[in-house]
């Protein structure tokens, strides 16, 4: 069985399933179920205690999804890991999403301080899995201090753009001994399927699904997509080449 | 009077109305304290906590919760 082995746990699914930007929360726990998705991410914020917000993750069952909190909105280091202090004291559970983006504009992690970050949480008991550019050197140096994966960007959060750091991404994947989760500006199921067939262990999709006009049919496509990447992936794709090779046999043709 | 700073927002007490524990703050604020963690110039007190945390005038409090997100 090819299952996906992240730290100590196992997962038959290989789509991570971000939370944000649903219209409603039934249609986020319809998609989450059509996409198949065993770990969903979630972010941390204030309650607003104008305007009590409530629990709008209440339609999330615990049981059957893996709570994978982020450090969203964390700007360096020290606001990550309070981030992901706080997130394992409201789930009890010690993974972690470890997002450092100061840059607004293109939400692009911070190297330096994910990793430093990154030190710190592995220390602390943590299960990290960082969102990063796609950074071979970084990669290693990560791994190096223990994270349970690496997890690239293809393009910037939510740009829909898909697989814009391809030749870093093949790096990456061929030199890493933890899990590849590509994450971030997949736009499309094909932009997965990409993804996949390349090697990469995972992905994650969040805006793709959660702004389609019809979330719960594109968590399923896209569910395919990762299926159908994996399967070819574990195929051994057949190699490209420049000129034709007939597919027919080039002898019995009907003339002399 | 007495002051706490809650999720950056001043909130002002006349004399005796001080919520006594963190979880009266959140009875107060009427917020539903099932999904929420919070600190307490800035250590983490955990939900199974809130009813005895003492609060006192001048504390930094921030009430927060997880949301949708990627």
């Amino acid at each position: 069985m090819d299952r996906l082995v992240i730290a100590d746990k196992e997962f038959d699914s290989r789509l991570l399933v971000g939370t944000g930007k649903f219209a409603s929360p039934q249609v986020m726990a319809e998609s989450l179920k059509a996409a198949g998705a065993e770990i969903v991410t979630v972010a941390l914020r204030r309650v607003d205690i104008e305007n009590e917000n409530d629990d709008t993750l209440a339609a999330i069952d615990r049981t059957r999804y893996l709570l994978l909190p982020n450090t969203s909105g964390a700007r360096d280091a020290e606001e990550a890991v309070r981030l992901a202090r706080l997130a394992r004291a409201a789930t009890g559970i010690n993974w972690v999403k470890l997002e450092v983006t100061p840059d607004p504009y293109y939400l692009l992690p911070d190297p330096v301080e994910t990793l430093k970050a990154a030190e710190i949480l592995v220390k602390d008991g943590f299960v990290v899995l960082p969102y990063i550019n796609a950074d071979p050197v970084l990669s290693k140096r990560l791994e190096d201090v223990g994270t349970a994966t690496v997890m690239p960007l293809a393009s910037p959060i939510g740009s829909n753009q898909g697989l814009r750091t391809r030749a870093a991404l093949e790096i990456i994947i061929e030199q890493a001994t933890v899990p590849v989760v590509v994450d971030a500006g997949l736009g499309l199921p094909s932009h997965a399927a990409d993804a996949m067939e390349m090697g990469a262990d995972a992905v994650l999709v969040n805006t793709a699904i959660a702004t389609a006009a019809d979330p719960v049919e594109m968590a399923a496509a896209f569910k395919l997509a990762v299926e159908a990447g994996r399967r070819a992936f574990l195929s051994g794709p057949a190699a490209a080449e420049r000129r034709a090779s007939a597919s027919s046999p080039l002898t019995g043709f009907l003339r002399d | 009077m007495d002051v706490l700073k809650v999720n950056g927002v001043e909130k002002r007490f006349g004399e005796g109305e001080l919520p006594g524990m963190l979880s009266d703050l959140l009875d107060y604020l009427d917020v539903n304290a099932a999904t929420v963690v919070a600190e307490v110039d800035g250590q983490i007190v955990r939900r199974e906590d809130f009813g005895r945390t003492e609060l006192s005038d001048g504390q930094t409090i921030e009430l927060v919760r997880l949301m949708g997100g990627g």
